[in-house]
């Protein structure tokens, strides 16, 4: 546990004229966004944004499709970097540093904030590949601390016992939240700090569902969890902070309890209750 | 109010709309029977007593429903914020409605033994009490229909002049039964009365702080003065 100097020298701790200006309590911001904005060339999708995501702790992002939410999900990893005519100004600052600067590298970024995305997307090879494949990437493990790497991620997922006499087979065999604990497996292989959840759920039943939201639950004793889902209850459910957003800016942002009893802003209230705004 | 718009599903707001009512119904019921007992004291009528003895089984029967509706509500809406807050204080403030109903019944039931001895001045007092107490609750029943969280606040203040009226009844009381003991059995019957209906003014507190904690989402806390003083050590020296 992090003890109350080293929360109060990290970047973002106390002086807060980037944050949200929500008490976090004792908790230091792992990473946050500072005056965000992004647009798809023409389209303003992000307007000035700025939020902390406490550490180690699970941030929902919720709201009405097109508000933004998996835009900024996307802007926590840079992915978007992948496709032209995007930009995004502003800052995103993990740890100190300001992952939107091009001299961030983006191999060293992916190695600290994983993503997992709304549909499983196992690869087209063996379970065990499926989650060896990444950590080559970054590093180069004999056999057995591989084996060794592999059956943590798996453990970490709550996916080893279904797996572990089957390594071999195809992951593509696996049922759709199996699949999908792989790919959080997968991501949590890399040992990253931060892990992105994109509507993790959305196509899973509701015992898988459940499985996840567990998942998450034991996950955040590691990792600084960010989730977008549609599903309310879910936030309700697996977060400790919420943020609203709606067209493309952050309406409010709190601790998920205060949320889902008594949001200070009417616009929450009536998304999270289902009210025509 | 923050919740005026309508639910995108509609049934949701019939569901949520009929809760309301019923708790508005539930406490005109109370009131009446509150009123009921105070009439039958007056005009020392034993049959008209028993039946606002037996009407009791009314308001017990829309508590139950209404405990049933909000569990229909929390298993298949699953309310959240504003909607959560209405449905969990219509519970609470069922309770409190049951219990005012108990207490008017109760004053009834005694004004049957007290029909049978010799009038005494004193119960005058406790038409008066009786008259605040059904004050407070129709008050508090609008706050709480109109979700009027200061109209709340200012049953919830008043309470003190309840206490007030009950202390007068309450030392009126302790006279009589000093100058012949021949009246302590039915100035006991209307101690108990008149405690009765001052509970009544307590359970209209609570349906005020419910009303405040619907609309606010926070606790209501204030100082209130407390003019209730016959629990005091020192309140026959006073």
């Amino acid at each position: 546990m992090t003890n109350m100097n080293e929360v109060a020298s990290q970047p973002g701790f106390g002086t807060s004229p980037h944050a949200s200006g929500v008490d976090l309590g004792q908790v230091a911001p792992k990473m946050f966004a500072r005056d965000v904005n992004f647009h798809y060339n023409d389209f303003h999708a992000l307007k000035n944004i700025s939020m902390d995501v406490p550490e180690k702790k699970v941030t929902a992002i919720i709201g009405p499709s097109g508000c933004g939410k998996s835009t900024l999900l996307r802007i926590f990893n840079r992915i978007y970097a992948i496709y032209p005519g995007l930009r995004a100004s502003g800052e995103i600052i993990l740890d100190g540093e300001n992952i939107l600067d091009p001299k961030y590298s983006l191999n060293r970024l992916r190695s600290k904030v994983g993503m997992v995305f709304q549909k499983p997307v196992p690869f087209p090879m063996t379970i065990f590949e499926n989650v060896a494949y990444g950590i080559r990437h970054h590093e180069k493990l004999s056999r057995a601390d591989m084996e060794n790497r592999v059956e943590q991620a798996l453990r970490g997922a709550a996916l080893w016992d279904e797996v572990k006499d089957k390594l071999k087979n195809s992951a593509l065999g696996l049922s759709g939240g199996q699949q999908q604990r792989l790919c959080i497996a997968r991501g949590i292989a890399l040992k990253p700090e931060v892990l992105l959840l994109d509507e993790p759920t959305s196509a899973l039943d509701p015992i898988a569902t459940s499985r996840i939201e567990q998942l998450v639950e034991e996950l955040k004793k590691d990792f600084t969890i960010v989730i977008v889902t549609h599903n309310m209850q879910q936030a309700a459910r697996v977060s400790d902070m919420t943020a609203f957003m709606y067209m493309g800016e952050l309406i409010e942002f709190d601790r998920t309890e205060k949320i889902f009893t008594k949001p200070d802003k009417k616009q929450t209230e009536d998304y999270i209750t289902g009210r025509f705004g | 109010m923050n919740t005026t718009h309508q639910h995108i599903i509609k049934s949701y707001d019939d569901e949520l709309k009929r809760l309301t009512l019923e708790i508005v119904r539930m406490g005109e019921l109370a009131v009446a029977q509150l009123e009921a007992a105070i009439d039958v004291v007056e005009r020392r009528d034993e049959r008209a007593a028993q039946r606002v003895v037996d009407n009791d089984d009314a308001i017990d029967a829309l508590e139950q429903e209404i405990s049933q509706d909000v569990v229909r509500l929390l298993a298949l809406r699953a309310p959240i914020a504003g909607d959560l807050r209405n449905v969990f204080a219509a519970l609470r403030i069922a309770a409190d409605i049951e219990r005012i109903g108990d207490y008017a019944a109760n004053v009834a039931k005694r004004s049957i033994p007290l029909s049978r001895v010799a009038p005494i001045t004193a119960a005058g007092g406790l038409a008066n009490l009786a008259e605040l107490a059904a004050d407070q609750l129709r008050n508090v029943l609008k706050a709480y229909a109109e979700q009027d969280a200061e109209a709340a606040y200012e049953v919830w203040k008043s309470d003190a002049d309840l206490d007030e009226a009950y202390t007068v009844v309450f030392r009126a009381l302790l006279t009589y039964m000093m100058e012949d003991p021949r009246n302590i059995t039915p100035c006991t019957h209307l101690l108990f009365m008149a405690k009765n209906i001052e509970r009544i003014g307590d359970h209209a507190t609570n349906i005020a702080e419910n009303v405040w904690f619907v609309v606010h989402g926070e606790p209501l806390v204030a100082p209130r003065m407390k003019r209730d003083t016959t629990a005091n050590p020192d309140f026959d020296k006073t």
